[in-house]
């Protein structure tokens, strides 16, 4: 088995894990207009709201909340911040950080056929997973994992794959997203974006909104967390990926490829749905996603499932989110309690689970997250506590 | 892991054939390219490849990007000759340095003319880095796990080492892995500002020191699996990044990756023995981060056809072991190398097919 002996996580909910229960708990949504750039787009997003001197990299704000997630992660791991003795890989996901999406370089080039070459440099140095290995001298395998909005959870799954096979012993993953102004148009024209603060899976749902951050795991192989004197309540259990093989944008209508990979998840981890405590679910609040989801956890799980979409409190984060999310679910199973589903008033009758309405106790082993994604990816994985 | 089917689509064509004969056609100059009214070269994919109508008929709005990746893919499956696919047990990882960066920059376009809330929510869909990887998934209607990854140097290694973990783990019986690239005359600006053209379009692999880039794109698909069917190229004997010297295999031929992307490329001398002959390709299709993969075919087909084939561009300044001629030879175990501008060094070894034409020998250690 792969435990996870650290985690770490920055979003609007709060600087480190500490400050998001805190926000949980107090059902804080810390959301408001976009400060970080210039845009006549006013749709409410999730902003974190301090970098710290240490982690501030001008132009690189993604690397900044990678690495402020990384340190609180390797810290509560009991690693320090050179890991060259150790076999450590590292793989993110992301979806901002791997396009060179400079506007103020490209309009240069543009008009005058030449641009500084700084935001490129930035840009080249700046593959977040290979800018972590680098900076903690990891000497594992390094991967980015570009999966639109499951990057973060498959980045975890792709880890999991490495530790199982042997090509690295430690392994931070996760996900980290900055807010931008590109996504930020991007999301506006596609017409899932609501104006108002989003209401994962109630009736009256209009969109999604925008945040930024990042989630971070540590995983280990037990042999490895026993040498280091490392004991952890904390495991991954499986891991479960399928594509629909439908639609750019759009998810299947029944749902095929979440329901495979929520199945491969379980059967990864060798344990039945009914075991399942609570779903930490993708849960965007589009009329679609939140559908469709709904549906396939009813199915799977059951209709008296304990649920919960976390982005009332972090907004959609893209390729963030499926590492906070991993955060959540991993801390909800150690604290014993899930935050309310924030925004949700009204039942969809189309839909046939009601997500959590308040803080709620949880007593069970295992906890399930999803995510879902542009492209039709599908991402499951099992969290375990023993 | 054994590669079952090899898809390809580059500058001098489209399938594994068209692969074959320029390796054995050798070098012709790439199509000159004009940046902001500044000449230069590129290998770039004629558009005339990509009017597979029944094939493409659903991704008309896609990129080039992706409907090279498509097509590379799709080429890889069906060049298998592997009818009784479980369309559920194929994953699909899509290994890319710069991914969707034509489709990005048109949407900054968008935004810049037409304002923010005006863009193309079809342009901005294409230029998501994973729009290709699942354009493969929805028209080859494979659902098995689909992955993007991207690194600037070894992510076509790193693609290859996860192909075999899920192997392993039997999360799917066959992985198709590939690379593409596509070339931009915002990438060529960048290119050739932050590394030094071929003012004559020609690659020089041997030269070291200065190097010469020319701008590829293309896109190149393998279908892995732990199955040895009939029309299987090779296996890929091991993968690694950064493995401890120790462990180097002596091969029968080494190719390296030199393409110029690296402006001091003379660590390569390091890892080559005067006894061992050593091949590149990067002038067949260009200069690309990820062109480990078309290398990587070059050695499946010189295995699979117990063939070496010359190299295109024969300049040979540091004196090497060069292979000059087109022609059979027994060739087992081959190398292809890449290091990256901090000194790293991935490898992939291949070796002939396992059971067939290959021959089972005991290697000695080098170092």
């Amino acid at each position: 088995m792969i435990a996870i002996t650290g985690f770490g996580a920055i979003s609007a909910a709060g600087g480190n894990v500490a400050e998001t229960l805190d926000a949980f708990s107090l059902a804080k949504r810390n959301a408001g207009e976009v400060t970080l750039f210039d845009t006549s787009l006013r749709y409410p997003v999730f902003e974190a709201k301090h970098i710290p001197d240490e982690f501030f990299l001008e132009g690189r704000r993604t690397l900044s909340l990678a690495l402020i997630a990384v340190d609180e992660a390797l810290r509560s791991a009991g690693l320090g911040d050179d890991l060259s003795g150790l076999r450590v890989g590292v793989c993110l996901g992301t979806t901002v950080a791997c396009q060179l999406n400079d506007i103020d370089f490209y309009k240069a080039y543009r008009d005058s056929g030449s641009a500084p070459m700084s935001p490129v440099d930035r840009y080249l140095k700046g593959n977040i997973a290979e800018y972590i290995s680098r900076r903690f001298k990891a000497q594992g395998p390094s991967l980015t994992v570009v999966n639109a909005c499951s990057s973060g959870t498959d980045a975890i799954g792709v880890a999991l794959s490495w530790l199982n096979n042997g090509l690295c012993d430690i392994a931070i993953a996760g996900g980290a997203d900055e807010l931008n102004r590109v996504p930020l148009c991007g999301f506006g024209s596609l017409g899932i974006m609501s104006m108002d603060l989003c209401a994962p899976f109630d009736r009256d749902r209009k969109g999604l909104n925008l945040g930024e951050g990042a989630g971070v795991v540590v995983l280990e192989t037990n042999e490895s967390a026993q040498k280091r004197g490392v004991i952890s309540d904390l495991y991954l259990m499986g891991y479960g990926s399928s594509g629909d093989a439908y639609h750019l944008t759009a998810p299947h209508p029944e749902g095929a490829g979440l329901r495979i990979s929520i199945k491969k998840a379980l059967a990864d981890a060798g344990i039945g749905h009914r075991e399942v405590s609570f779903v930490n679910a993708h849960g965007t609040a589009t009329p679609d996603n939140d559908l469709v989801e709904g549906n396939v956890l009813a199915d799977v799980f059951g209709k008296d499932l304990k649920m919960l979409s976390t982005k009332g409190f972090t907004g959609h984060t893209l390729g963030a989110a499926g590492g906070l999310e991993a955060v959540f679910a991993a801390v909800g199973l150690r604290e014993g309690w899930i935050p309310a589903n924030a925004g949700f008033e009204n039942k969809d009758d189309a839909i046939p689970l009601i997500p959590v309405r308040e803080k709620t106790a949880i007593d069970g082993r295992y906890a399930v997250s999803t995510s879902l994604a542009f492209g039709g990816n599908n991402a499951a994985i099992v969290i375990g506590r023993i | 892991m054994n590669i079952n089917g090899i898809g390809i689509v580059f500058t001098r064509g489209r399938g594994i054939d068209s692969f074959e004969k320029a390796l054995q056609e050798g070098w012709r100059t790439p199509s000159q390219v004009e940046i902001k009214g500044r000449k230069s070269f590129a290998y770039q994919v004629d558009a005339q490849m990509l009017s597979d109508k029944r094939l493409l008929k659903k991704m008309r709005r896609a990129d080039k990007l992706s409907k090279m990746a498509v097509i590379a893919a799709y080429e890889a499956l069906a060049g298998s000759g592997i009818g009784d696919f479980n369309k559920k047990s194929i994953g699909i990882i899509t290994a890319t340095a710069f991914g969707a960066h034509v489709t990005t920059f048109d949407f900054l376009n968008d935004i810049l003319d037409y304002g923010e809330a005006n863009v193309s929510p079809t342009t901005f869909s294409n230029s998501v880095h994973n729009a290709a990887a699942s354009y493969i998934s929805s028209l080859l209607n494979i659902q098995g796990p689909t992955l993007t990854v991207t690194q600037f140097f070894f992510p076509f290694h790193s693609a290859l080492q996860l192909a075999q973990a899920w192997l392993n783990e039997k999360r799917c019986d066959y992985v198709l892995v590939g690379a593409v690239e596509q070339y931009g005359d915002v990438l060529g600006y960048i290119y050739d500002s932050e590394l030094t053209p071929a003012s004559d379009g020609m690659i020089k692999p041997f030269n070291f020191n200065p190097t010469y880039q020319v701008p590829g794109e293309g896109s190149v698909f393998f279908l892995l699996s732990n199955k040895n069917h009939d029309d299987t190229f090779c296996e890929i004997h091991n993968v690694s990044i950064n493995a401890d010297e120790k462990d180097t295999l002596q091969a029968d031929l080494d190719i390296i990756d030199t393409d110029g992307l690296v402006a001091d490329e003379s660590i390569y001398k390091n890892c080559l023995s005067p006894a061992i002959p050593v091949a590149a390709y990067s002038p067949l299709f260009g200069s690309m981060m990820t062109g480990s993969a078309f290398n990587c075919a070059a050695g499946a087909l010189m295995l699979k056809k117990q063939t070496v084939y010359a190299n295109p561009v024969a300049d040979n300044p540091k004196g090497l072991n060069i292979v000059g001629e087109t022609g059979r030879s027994n060739i087992e175990l081959l190398r292809c190398i890449r290091y990256n501008c901090h000194g790293e060094k991935a490898e992939i070894y291949l070796r002939g097919k396992p059971n067939g034409e290959g021959r089972e020998v005991n290697r000695q250690n080098q170092g």
